[in-house]
Order: structure tokens, then sequence, then C-alpha cells
């Protein structure tokens, strides 16, 4: 390669791209230098990925122009695509769990006489392999990986093929602190050989820490052009929103109640047959929230589930105020006094054809308030719908709206208002803002702090390690569905969980 | 009388005939395998094999030659599966119920053209045995294994060819991606729907060739010939964990207990209701060991999942 | 005589491209597949409903080209039919093809045999190997106002028993049976098959060189269990030095196990080979390529084997047919059971001319059906 750093690698201009009742992209204007990093930065919906794939050849632009290294390029599909040296490194790594590293690196390329001989495969990827660091089985099947070696995987991949410009989706949204610290440090080395990045990202210190450009989308336009030296975090917040937005949520210290909400030595068998949940004990208190924090797939999903009655428990009790049950049912914790805002809002927490009004009522509709010998009180109900989407401020045409009709932060809006109008004293909340644009989510923030100050006690299951900070008083740290350690407000330290979550508890030498 | 089973020829007998039964099973199981790996389901085997069976009774009544009979069993496999192709893979049709209505298309399709172009069953001549020099004189093996029609060795030939087809070739790289993780194919420029089309081609010319295979080997056609082959055959491919060899085993397991069962019963072994019960054991065996390969082995991820990039 | 070729042939042409059709119409924007293949299937349904009665009347059309001869006649007799009123409507519902050279053909043979003298309108259902099609097809006759709907295949008897109740005005009959429910309009008739298997038996004990023969059956029930008993009967009764090995494969239809049953059978020494229902023409495909003499039954199976067919005992339907017939013009609707025998000429033996048979064991034979027939001669087989 020989960069000249002048000269943009990529040069997108005036790309839009519409979809029936929808502009994803409207006259978006992308330029990428050689060895820099360019943040393409925006909410969910905001056009960033509409605009990678048009870049990738998956979309044609329906206005507008792509130039690579100064010529004008019509770039018809993925080959083509990895053809003229661009690489994808897709948030949800496009990889074949059946398949090994080096079949997955070879996939796609061809072989001499039709044969998939891996052995110069494997030869090459080892060259590569050492240069940047990117340490990987070639004879690994990608299901035995763990998700940071699945992640170098998918950068071998561009790599292998010579990818000059590499785009990055989200590609920290899965990793722990220590492997994010490992994968800039590679992507660093990437830019010096001359590589341009696209870095796509939204969360704000990621940004300008690794950034060189950043662009920032909202609505499918460009709302901001920056560099790291220019911006902050609020400047670059207010780029995506719209307006200024709260970044950092000052917490009053409160003092934290009696034992509300309790697990006790809990086991419970996950998806694939393996203990997800080891002998878990935890304890929230009335008036606290207790965050839990860990890299996705180590027991979260199955403690939430389990305490919910949605799965079995193998072993173990949950308690909730003075009630315990050791084989829970939705219904029966419900009338205990649970509340739960499940982590797949669209197939657990809300029925996506059902109206909002529906939707809201799924939990209440058989009380005798809003219904009387099998039949629903209508008038009542949509008395009561109206108050809730008016209070927490659901942004839907009417309560007669199908739910799948809304964004994503506003059906979020709805589970939640339902489950926080409950008399519930304990809830178990995951993923809450997962999705969600900015707004809501620091509108869902102000909503579990009330309950909070309302004498509430909230577990709070998050992979968001900033969310999990900021709104916790006590952090419990999961890994592989154990306690890896435990740590109050003042010991709050993101390197210090970043290694409990890999595994590196404080006894070990750091 | 367990004595007279227990004699080296009647043994050698079952198992050779064993083998002529798992023929047409392998046939069809194979290519059906092929077009699961890539994550197609064809439910259709069976219609496939009846015009496949009709085709080759057919070509053979009319011209006499066997070669063109094969040949036309083959041609009208692949045109069923550039159909099957064309509604899966192009429409986005849901495989389950698309597949059933190409069986029941060829159900009906072959008992109207047996109707009205040949009317009542006229027997054709059976595919000649040809004995292998020098193997076919190796005493017990050479009759079990090398004193069948071309079609039998064909059908065995094809397994290792299928092996190394999925596991030693690109395109077997790329069924094995298309069929697990269509949308990481695609994204590296493997194209999702050609290569479905090329597999389901693939299994419903063996589909057809299995059709041929049948009706040249017991010398005629009538309506609903295949008898549900065609859906053992759907279950031999899960029951081979998708591997050719597993198939392989799996159609030699259920003709070879078949052959047992018959064997049994004609030295009169078993009578009455316990013969009646026996009849059930290929079918019960399958099952069984169905049960048991399932747990370990998961189809691939994308079995009957249309591809459609927009919505990845 | 109309040949309804459903539902087996048109409807399943017709609901497979329904199914496809169906199956690529409901491509929107659901990606579920459940839902898909739910929205296929009652499109499909509905197709099918619509288009069934179109292809049936296609196919008739398709079935008038080819045969006009028989088309003509059929004309004539509506012609008949809508001058004096007086005639009968005859539905026959049968589980494998007409032509299968076996139990349906000798019924649709029969049918057109009593339909040369009597004033019929005839309509055939075949190939409703599956139960429930068979019962759809009865009540589909009985509601449509025909006479007389005989349900051909002693596995329709459950639906019979449920449905002949709601029709009392219409004749019901079916076989092969001696069971008529204690019910007032069905007949059950069955045939004797044990007295041309008893005759087969006699002629295959005297050709027989091994001292070795081989029967394939399907399921050891009905007409089949009959032939197959009476035939062993037979041969016991010649020679008791043969030995019979009797090879139940429980199919009707698996051609493919019935050829392999054949070639255990033969591969366990017999030298003579018979057998009963219509997958046996994978046995005598065996026979045939051994050059082992076959004994056929229900029809004259000579086309199956031009060498090596020896005799054939032939179900004459249309002795029971003008039986019930005769009951019916005479207002009786049901309650009798009617039998083929060799004495009311039900059943009958044919030979093969190509095969040359042996002068004494043809004349030993044709001394079986004498004594069969007037009664000194009996099988031995009891039901």
């Amino acid at each position: 390669m020989e960069p000249d750093p002048a000269a943009p690698m990529l040069e997108m201009r005036g790309i839009t791209k519409r979809f029936p009742g929808v502009v994803a992209n409207d006259g978006v204007d992308l330029s990428v230098l050689p060895g820099q990093v360019h943040t393409l930065l925006g909410e969910n919906g905001a056009g960033k990925s509409t605009l990678m794939k048009i870049l990738y050849g998956l979309y044609q632009p329906d206005e507008g122009s792509i130039e690579l290294r100064g010529e004008p390029v019509t770039i018809t599909s993925p080959s083509d695509a990895i053809e003229r040296g661009i690489g994808m490194i897709h948030q949800h790594f496009m990889l074949v769990p059946t398949l090994t590293v080096a079949e997955n690196v070879a996939l796609g390329l061809g072989g001499r006489h039709g044969l998939s001989d891996m052995n110069p495969v494997k030869e090459r990827l080892a060259d590569v392999s050492d240069r940047y660091g990117l340490r990987v089985d070639p004879d690994a099947y990608i299901w035995q990986l763990a998700v940071g070696e699945r992640q170098r995987a998918e950068i071998l991949k561009a790599l292998y093929r010579d990818a000059s410009l590499l785009v990055l989706d989200e590609p920290t949204a899965v990793l722990t602190p220590p492997e994010v610290d490992e994968l800039f440090a590679t992507l660093r080395q990437l830019t010096d050989d001359g590589r341009g990045l696209v870095f796509i990202s939204h969360k704000l210190h990621e940004v300008m820490e690794l950034s060189d450009e950043i662009t920032v989308l909202r609505h499918g336009k460009v709302s901001g052009r920056t560099r790291p030296s220019e911006a902050s975090r609020e400047s670059l917040a207010e780029m995506m929103v719209g307006r200024a937005v709260e970044l950092t949520r000052t917490v009053d210290q409160q003092t934290a109640g009696a034992p509300q909400l309790r697990v006790s030595e809990l086991d419970v068998i996950g998806d694939r047959g393996n203990l997800a949940v080891k002998s878990l004990d935890l304890e929230v208190c009335s008036g606290e929230i207790v965050g839990v924090a860990g890299v996705s797939g180590n027991g979260q999903r199955e403690l939430a589930e389990a305490m919910f009655g949605l799965r079995p428990i193998e072993r173990g009790h949950v308690q909730i105020g003075d009630e315990r049950t050791s084989a829970p049912t939705p219904r029966q914790v419900r009338s205990m006094g649970l509340a739960y805002v499940p982590e797949e809002r669209m197939r657990d927490g809300a029925v996506a054809d059902f109206t909002v009004a529906e939707n809201l009522m799924l939990v209440d509709y058989n009380t005798p308030t809003y219904s009387a010998g099998g039949f629903l009180k209508r008038q009542r109900i949509a008395d009561r719908c109206r108050e809730l989407v008016g209070n927490y401020r659901v942004k839907t045409p009417d309560i007669d709206t199908p739910t799948r009709n809304l964004s994503g932060g506003n059906i979020q809006k709805v589970v939640i208002a339902r489950e926080f109008s409950s008399d519930a004293t304990a809830f178990v909340v995951a993923q809450p803002t997962r999705g969600v644009d900015i707004g809501a989510a620091e509108y869902i923030h102000e909503r579990l702090l009330e309950q909070r100050a309302n004498g509430a006690a909230i577990l709070l299951i998050s992979e968001d390690l900033d969310e999990v900070m900021q709104l916790s008083d006590r952090i419990i740290v999961l890994l592989e569905g154990e306690v890896m350690g435990e740590l109050t407000r003042d010991e709050f330290d993101v390197n210090t969980i970043g290694l409990l979550m890999s595994g590196v508890t404080s006894a070990s030498p750091a | 009388m367990w004595s007279d089973f227990f004699t080296v020829s009647v043994f050698v007998a079952t198992l050779a005939s064993g083998i002529r039964l798992a023929t047409p099973f392998l046939l069809a199981a194979l290519g059906e395998a092929v077009g699961q790996r890539s994550g197609v389901l064809n439910l259709g085997v069976e219609g496939v094999m009846l015009i496949g069976a009709f085709a080759a009774y057919f070509t053979k009544l009319k011209t006499e030659s066997t070669v063109l009979a094969v040949l036309v069993a083959l041609g009208v496999g692949a045109v069923m599966g550039l159909i099957y192709a064309f509604v899966t893979v192009i429409m986005q049709a849901a495989q389950g119920i698309s597949g059933i209505g190409i069986y029941l298309f060829g159900l009906g399709f072959t008992d109207l053209l047996f109707q009205k172009q040949v009317g009542t069953p006229q027997p054709i001549p059976k595919l000649a045995k040809v004995e292998i020099p020098l193997l076919s004189d190796i005493p017990w093996i050479g009759e079990i294994f090398f004193q069948h029609n071309l079609l039998v060795y064909l059908a065995f030939l094809l397994v290792p060819v299928a092996w190394f087809m999925i596991n030693k070739t690109t395109f077997g790289l790329n069924i094995r991606a298309v069929g697990e993780t269509p949308e990481a194919a695609d994204t590296l420029g493997v194209s999702v729907n050609l290569t479905r089309t090329f597999t389901i081609v693939i299994g419903n010319t063996m589909a057809g060739l299995a059709g041929a295979a049948l009706a040249l080997e017991v010398g005629i056609f009538q309506q609903n010939l295949t008898a549900g082959q065609g859906f053992i055959a759907i279950a031999l491919v899960y029951f081979g964990a998708w591997r050719p060899v597993g198939v392989m085993s799996g159609a030699l397991l259920f003709g070879i207990v078949s052959a047992t069962v018959l064997t049994l019963k004609t030295l009169g072994i078993v009578e009455g209701a316990a013969s009646s019960l026996l009849a059930m054991a290929p079918a019960i065996l399958t099952i069984v060991v169905l049960v048991v390969v399932s747990r370990r082995i998961a189809a691939p991820a994308a079995l009957t999942r249309p591809f459609d990039r927009a919505a990845s | 005589m109309r040949i309804r070729t459903t539902p087996k042939t048109a409807v399943a042409l017709v609901a497979g491209l329904a199914l496809v059709a169906g199956a690529c119409g409901s491509d929107d924007d659901s990606s579920d597949s459940a839902d898909d293949a739910e929205e296929a299937v009652d499109e499909a349904e509905e197709t099918l409903d619509s288009v069934a009665d179109e292809a049936e009347e296609a196919v008739d059309t398709a079935v008038d080209d080819t045969e006009e001869a028989t088309e003509n006649s059929a004309a004539e007799e509506t012609d008949e039919a809508a001058g004096d009123g007086e005639t009968i409507r005859v539905g026959i519902v049968a589980p494998s093809a007409s032509n299968d050279l076996a139990f349906t053909q000798s019924m649709v043979d029969s049918v057109e045999r009593v339909e040369a003298e009597r004033d019929l309108e005839v309509a055939i259902t075949d190939g409703t190997f599956v139960v429930e099609d068979a019962a759809a097809a009865i009540r589909g006759y009985a509601e449509d106002g025909f006479d007389l709907v005989i349900a051909h295949g002693s596995q329709y008897g459950g639906p019979l028993e449920e449905i002949a109740p709601d029709f009392p005005e219409v004749s019901f009959a079916w076989g092969t049976s001696v069971d008529t429910f204690g019910l007032d309009n069905v007949y059950a008739y069955t045939t004797n098959a044990d007295l041309g298997g008893y005759v087969n038996g006699v002629m295959a004990a005297q050709l027989t060189e091994s001292d070795v023969i081989g029967v394939v059956g399907p399921v050891e029930v009905g007409d089949a269990k009959l032939y197959v008993d009476g035939f062993s009967n037979g041969v016991a009764a010649t020679n008791p030095d043969v030995t019979v090995n009797v090879n139940y494969i429980e199919s009707f239809s698996d051609v493919a196990l019935a050829s392999e049953a054949a070639t255990s059978l033969v591969a366990n020494g017999a030298d003579i080979l018979t057998g009963t229902a219509q997958m046996v023409v994978g046995a005598t495909g065996v026979a045939t390529e051994s050059g082992l003499p076959w004994f056929g039954t229900q029809s004259n199976q000579t086309p199956l084997g031009e060498d090596i067919v020896v005799a054939s005992q032939v179900y004459h339907w249309e002795i029971v047919l003008n039986q019930m017939l005769d009951s019916l013009e005479g207002g009786t609707l049901g309650g009798e059971t009617y039998t083929l025998t060799f004495e009311n000429g039900g059943l009958e033996m044919e030979y093969n001319d190509a095969f040359e048979l042996d002068e004494a064991v043809r004349a030993s034979a044709d001394e079986a059906v004498a004594g069969l027939t007037d009664g000194s001669l009996t099988t031995g087989v009891t039901e």
C-alpha cells in the first residue's frame, strides 16, 4: 500500500437511500483518509447501517456517488466490495459456527481446482495473525471460541482479503474493557499500516479515545462533523439527539431499607443443558438498585428468567418480602410483588401485534377494576391507558395503534409504564436501554431512580457498564453464572469491574 | 428353524437383498442430505422418485434402452429440482408445504400418465446384474457386494463422492456455510441462492435416479410405486446426521433389517402376529436411532429458512 | 362408464400445484415461516375446493376422449336414463388403480360386463388407499343421489358403518366381508378365494421339482388369507412332501419389498411362486427373471408374465352385482351377504395358453374345480 495521506481513500457523496415510508440516508457525505479512524456516530435508526450496507454492496443508493482512491465506483455486491479492498466487521459476527476459523476465512475465495485445501490458507493466516497479534487457533471451530476470539477471527477474515478500508460496526459491544483495550491497540496498528477505518459506535468515551474524525448522523442526515480535540461527550450527544442531554447523572445517596428481594443458592440450567447460574446468592434492599455487570451470556438472562418463573429453578429459592418460593410462576411472583422488564422486549415484554392499550393491560386485565364476569371494562381501560401513555411520554398516534409500529424506545416505555405502574415492591430490570435512543434512555433512567426513591428494590441487569455504574448502589459481577465480586458505590472503577468480568479477581496478581 | 437362518448361504442372500433394498433409499437420501446441508428441506422426494421411476419405466418400455431410461430419469429429476428451486429459493415459499405439494403432484401426475400412456402394468426387463470380475468370485463377499446391477454400485460409489464434495471442495464449503449461516456466506460473496439452487437440483436429480433404480429393479411401474420410500429417505438423512456415511449406514441398516425380516418369514421362523410386529422393525429401529442421534448432532441451523438479504 | 380418477390423481395433481402456488403466493411481509405455511395451507385448500370439480371434469373429458367407445355407450345410457328413469346409478370406491390387474381391476372389469346387459350409470373413484379419502368419496356418492354405493375394500367397513345410517334411501355394499352391521341398507360381498387357491395349489404341487413353493402375501386378512390358506391346503392334499413358504410382507403397496420377498423365497428353494394383492407385480418380475411358474389370482395376470403365468383365479363380481341389483330392483336395499364361488360362476379359472401345461395336471385341476363346484370336495379353509 502506498498511502497518500492527503487523498481520501473513500469518498461517499450525497448518498440518499429511501425505503417505503422512510428516508434512511438523505444526502450523506463521508470521507475517509488512509491511516485514520473515522467514526460514524448516531442513534439506532440514524442511518449508519444503511450507509455501510451501501458501501458493502448490499444496497444500491438511490442517489449519490462513491469514489474509492479517487475512482468513481459502483459496488454491486459484497464480493465486489471485497475485491475493492473493503472489509466489514459486523456487529453480529458473520461467522459460520460449525466451520473452523480457517474455513470461515477461506469461504468464498475459491480454491485450486475447486478444492478447499486448508493448508495454504492456514499458512497465510498465520502470517497475518502474527503481524497484528490476532491470536486464534485456525483449526478451532467458531462455536468453541470465546467472544473476543470470534471477533479476532472476524477481523482476520477481512485482513486475509487484504482489506485496506475496514468498517467496524459496534465492535466493542460484546467485549470486556480489557478486550476493548486490546482491540484498540490492534486498530491503531492497522491505521499505522495506512489502512482506513470506519468505526461505528454510540459509546461516547470510546469515540473520543479512538477517533481521528467524527461524522454524526441524525434521522438519516449528517448533523455534525468534528474531531475529538474540538468536541466533548456532551457536544457529541447533542449532535446525536438534537438537544442537550444530561450524561452524568448525580445519584443522591440514599439509605437502603430492609432486604426486599433475595435469591439463595440458586442453580439454573441454561439452554444447552449447562449450569448457567451456579449457587448464586444476592439480596436487594428496598430503596436500592443493585447492578449486575458481566459480558453477555454469563448467566444474566437465565437468572432473570428463573427469578420470574420463566425458567425452572434447579436448586435454591427466590424470596420477595416475606414470601419465598422454589418453583415460581410468573403470576405467583407478580402477586408476591415482583415486576419484570425483560431483556427481549419484543419477545417477552410485549406482543407486537397487540395494540398499545392491550399491551399496557396484559397484567391487570383480569382484576376486578378492569373486568367483570369475563368482560373487559372498555371505558375504564381506555382511560387508564391514556393516562399511562401521557405519564410515560409514549409517542404513539393513539392507544389502539399496533405496538409493532412504535420505535424501540417507545415500546420499551410501554413495557416500563405497565411494570412501573403496578404496585410491585421489587423489580428485575434487564437491559432497559439497549437499542433505545439517548432521549428515551435518559427518561427511563429517571423513572428507575424515581422507583428507587419510592422504596423499590431493583435488580438492574445490563451489559452497558456506564449505565450500571451510573445508577447502581452496589454492583455484582457475574462470570459463568457465579458472582466474581461485589462492589459498593465508592469502589466503582471501570478497570476493576473489567478485570472481574474477565475473571481476574482482586486476590489474583494483576 | 433358527439354525436355518444361521447358515452362510441364507446370511449372504439376506445381506445382498438388504443392499438391493437400501439402494433407492441411499440415492434419495444422499441427494436430500446435500440439499439439507445447504438449508433446504425437500419433502417432495417421494414425488420426484415417482416421476423418475415412471420416466425410467416408460422410456425403457418404449425404447428398450436402459441408458436412455436412466438419463431421462436424471433429466426429469433435474427439471423438478429447478421447479422446486424456483419455488423455494426465488419465490421464498415455505419449504415444508411446497415439498408436500411436489409429492402430491408427483403422485397424481405419474398415475395420470401411467393410466393414459400405459394402461395396465406391463413388465419391463429387470436391470441386469453385473458381476465384477475377480471381486465377485470372492466367497460370500462376492455375492453380497459384487453381484448387483450397475445402479447399486453407483449408489454406493456416490457416498464417497458426496463426502468429498461436501468436505473437500470449495462448493462443499459454500454448501455448509449457506446451510448454517447464509448471512455470513452472503457477506463473503457466496451466492446463497445459486448454491441452494445447485444443491436442490443435485438432490432432485438423485431422487429421480432413486426412482429409476427402483423401477428398473422391480421391472414394473404402478400407482404409488415408491410406497413411502421417499419419506423414509428423509428420515434417513436425519438418522445419518446429514453425513453421507451416516446416511449410508442408515439406508443399509433399514435395508438389511427389512431383508432379515423377509428371510425370517420365508423360513417360517416367525409367523402371525409376531411377523406383523417384526415388519415394523425397520421403522422402529430407525426412530430409536434417530432419537439418539438427534440428541447428539444438530441440524443445519438455517434448515427450512429462506434467505432474504433485506431481512438480515 | 366414468372413472373418477379423483382423489388420487386429479386432486393430488391439483393439490400439489395449489400447495406450491399457495406457498409462493403467501410471500408477503411476514418472515414467520409458520404463518407462511398456514396461509399456504389455507390458500391451497380454498384453491383445491374450487378447482377440484373442474379438474374432475377435465379428467373425465380426457378419459372420454381416449375411450370413445365407452363414452358413446355411456352417453346412450344417460339418454335412456333421462327417458324412462329406470337407470340405476352405481358409485364405486376402490383402493388401488383401476388397472392394477388385481383387486380393483377385478371389480372394474365386472362392472363393465354388467353394464353391457343392464341399464346402469357407473362412476368409479379409484386409488383411495387412504381410508379418509374413501370415506369422503362414499359420502359424496350418497349425497349425489346414487342408488348403490360400493365400497370395494375390507378396510372401508368402519366408515361405511357410520355413513350408511345417514342415507336410509341409498343402498351400500362393501367387501370383502360377510358383515352387514345389521343394517338393512348394507350388502356385504365376499369371495371364497380359497377355492381357486386350492386349485392353483393342486397344480403347483405337481409342477414343483424342488418340493418348495413360495407365496407372497400382503397382510394376513380377507381374501388374501383365504387364497393363501386354500393354496397351502391344495398343495398339501396333492403332495404332502411339498413345503409352502408364505411371506406376508405386511403391505399392499410395497412393490420393492414384494420383489425381495420373492427373491428370498427363491433363494430358499422355491421353484414355483404365487401371491395375491396389487404389490405382487414385484414378485411376478422375479418369477419372470428366474423363469419360474406363477399362479395368479383376482384378475387374469397373464400380461404380467406371458411365459410364466400358468393360471389365474378370476373374480367375476358381476355375479354378486347382478344379485344385488336384482334385489335392489325388488325394493330391498341391503341386509344380505353374497359370495363368489365356482358354483355360482363368480370364480373362474383362466389359463395361459402360452404356458405348456401338462395335460394330466390340467385334468387334475378341472377335477378339483368340479369337486369344489358340486361340493364333493372342500378346501378345508374355515374363516
